[in-house]
């Protein structure tokens, strides 16, 4: 029985050794299946190192003479290894003799997609390995945006195979529907694609995306001019786990193609869709009636969407803390008011060009949402140094406050912001350009701001260069943008015969 | 502090401290799956390593005993090869042959921050060669064909600059 058992031990740790062995003198053997060989030999590896140390210790603790049968084990194992050698051909590489495929694949997973080409054109093996989809889970090709086309695609996509999950072809104009297809067949556990300024891209492509990458989270169709509302019904019906969707300036979107959208994808946590003028107030209500979870809206110039709204956006989607509003002129202090109530956690709020918000509507914003950064007042021509006074006190956190064109603003507004807790910590770029009653007493106050490292000033009559050089003499690496005209010279100064241009005397 | 003697395969034995000798998660795992006792004299034979390159290890390990664990791949970063540190650097500044060596004990011994930056040097030595290069570096031979070559060539030019 028990030299039964002993043997049998044997057996196994022969069987394992010479497996090893194979996989070891096989490295070098082209593989023709297009699948990787390398979570499978790793699963393999392991499995190998803890089998052979059980077994090293079972026979050193009950078998002395385990080692020797060992070492005959080895002979044997060392002539199948030469038999092998035969069959397959040396190479003479260190490298290649050496380490075996999961180990090179290991390496060339630190090699970026130039690096990979060109290992692909070393070697016949190196070409399988350089190309295996393993290493192309991850591709960017906007570098490359001008060169790469249809076939490239089509040919990355053979090589990723299931493997890929993220692809970028931002700019990669000449991408068409036909090589979209054939990505969208042969690369189903794609996650997020980036086809912004794929002009050439159809309803076609997200068809197909619908159809075979039921996986994808994150798509961005930001600027792929051509798509309509049923790519969105499409996505809807194929691609549930949607969480980011940008489709800024696809100006055929109507609230119909959002709907759909927020129906058939409930993860939605990021839409963008800068541009989409068609997109009214019902495609917002939806959006936030089907996904709750929205943490980042754009609707940048979607300017037919009323205070309702934002209004709903705020009761439905209290996790909000991205939200672009620019341009939706016809929004009122309702909407911004409803905001403030809701949206505790906003960090980014951008409502340039609002223009009917008053102080009463950042009153409340800044006694509610006290996580505020960032926030984009341009052209919110109402409002006055009230509101940066309620700012300075309710928001500590604000580090890009941009009042251009917000002509109401003056010295003594900019007083108080400069007093305020964010202005000591965490200021770091203020916009004041078009605020034509902000003088030099506004640029002392802002000495204080020691964290300021960047100021907007053009077109402020009242700015003087002095003011500029006493601010920089207290912040020295400050960039201070502004303008100072040349002065104009004397209307006598050429006398009256310059009256006529003369080149026009010549002719 | 208690130690723990590894032998090569060339039969050669390394006296380490087992704190040391833990950075290899295949040693580690066996000391407490089998449940070493400490006082008992365990010589642990390491049969796929020689003597030249487990000196080296541990070397390697001696001076990062006291390093935090190496962070778990993260397959949505890219990963950065310029972050070997000096003395890493110059330890591995040995031949090829040594250096796969290397990566091969680092492997079968499990320990990932070796391994991980002696794949990096590798992947140094590929980064911005021409393939021709890369042939030179690592003594390959071409085996393609020219008809063969010329599409490869042709199938990867896209990502080079023109």
């Amino acid at each position: 029985m028990v030299c039964g058992d002993f043997s049998g031990k044997i057996y196994k740790f022969f069987n394992i050794l010479v497996h090893r062995t194979m996989i070891y003198a096989g490295r070098n053997k082209v593989e023709s299946s297009h699948q990787s060989p390398f979570q499978e030999r790793n699963k393999e590896l392991d499995a190998h190192k803890s089998n052979s140390c059980r077994l090293w210790w079972r026979g050193k603790n009950k078998h002395n003479r385990y080692y020797i049968s060992e070492k005959s084990t080895q002979m044997a194992v060392d002539s199948v290894k030469q038999q092998l050698n035969k069959v397959f051909h040396e190479d003479e590489a260190p490298i290649n003799k050496k380490l075996p495929k999961e180990l090179l694949l290991r390496i060339f997973s630190y090699l970026d997609v130039v690096s990979l080409c060109r290992c692909g054109q070393v070697s016949k093996s190196w070409n399988i390995l350089a190309l295996d989809g393993s290493n192309w889970q991850r591709i960017d090709l906007f570098d490359f945006q001008r060169d790469v086309e249809g076939p490239i695609i089509e040919n990355i996509s053979r090589r990723c195979g299931g493997f890929l999950r993220q692809l970028s072809l931002r700019g990669c104009q000449s991408m068409a529907d036909g090589s979209m297809k054939t990505l969208a067949q042969l690369c189903p556990n794609v996650e997020d694609l980036n086809l912004n300024g794929c002009k050439k891209i159809t309803d076609a492509t997200c068809n197909a995306l619908s159809r075979h990458c039921s996986k994808l989270q994150r798509l961005n169709l930001d600027s792929c001019v051509s798509i309509t509302d049923s790519s969105l019904k499409a996505i809807s019906d194929g691609c549930p786990n949607m969480t980011h969707v940008n489709i800024s300036w696809c100006c055929n979107i109507t609230e119909n193609g959002v709907e759909a959208l927020a129906r058939g994808c409930p993860k939605l946590k990021s839409f963008i869709s800068k541009g989409c003028k068609q997109i009214t107030s019902r495609a917002v209500i939806c959006l936030a009636n089907f996904c709750q979870q929205l943490q980042v809206a754009n609707l940048f110039g979607c300017n037919n969407i009323r205070d309702e709204a934002v209004q709903a956006l705020a009761d439905k989607c209290p996790r909000l803390h991205y939200l672009c509003l620019s341009g939706c002129s016809a929004l009122t202090d309702i909407a911004l008011i409803a905001l403030a109530q809701q949206c505790h956690l906003l960090s980014t709020l951008e409502v340039a060009g609002c223009s009917q918000f008053t102080d009463a509507a950042f009153q409340a914003l800044s006694k509610n949402c006290r996580f505020l950064e960032k926030l984009d007042l341009d052209e919110c021509v109402l409002i006055t140094d009230i509101t940066l006074i309620h700012l300075a006190m309710g928001c500590p956190r604000i580090d890009k406050l941009t009042l251009s064109h917000c002509e109401l603003i003056t010295d003594e507004g900019i007083r108080h912001l400069s007093m305020s807790p964010c202005a000591a910590e965490n200021l770091t770029v203020l916009e004041l350009d078009n605020c034509p009653l902000v003088t030099d007493a506004s640029l002392e106050h802002l000495t204080s701001c020691h964290n300021l490292q960047r100021v907007e000033l053009y077109d402020c009559q009242l700015i003087t260069r002095i003011g500029i050089r006493r601010l920089r003499n207290h912040l020295p690496n400050i960039k201070v943008h502004a303008y100072f005209a040349p002065i104009t010279p004397p209307p006598s100064a050429g006398g009256s015969r310059q009256r006529i241009c003369r080149c026009c005397v010549i002719i | 502090m208690s130690k723990i003697k590894l032998q090569s395969s060339d039969g050669e034995t390394f006296e380490v401290e087992i704190e040391i000798a833990k950075c290899s998660v295949t040693i580690k795992t066996m000391l407490e799956d089998l449940g070493m006792d400490e006082d008992e004299e365990e010589v642990v034979p390491l049969p796929n390593v020689n003597s030249a390159i487990l000196r080296k290890v541990i070397q390697w390990a001696t001076y990062h005993k006291d390093d935090p664990p190496p962070p778990e791949d993260d397959e949505n970063k890219e990963k950065r090869t310029d972050d070997i540190s000096s003395w890493d650097a110059d330890f591995l500044k040995v031949d090829q042959g040594t250096l796969f060596e290397l990566i091969l004990a680092a492997n079968y011994l499990d320990i990932k921050g070796l391994l991980d930056v002696t794949c990096k040097t590798v992947a140094n030595m590929i980064k911005g060669k021409a393939p021709e290069e890369i042939r030179k570096t690592f003594n390959i031979k071409n085996d393609f064909t020219a008809s063969e070559e010329e599409q490869v060539r042709k199938e990867n030019e896209w990502c080079e600059e023109k």
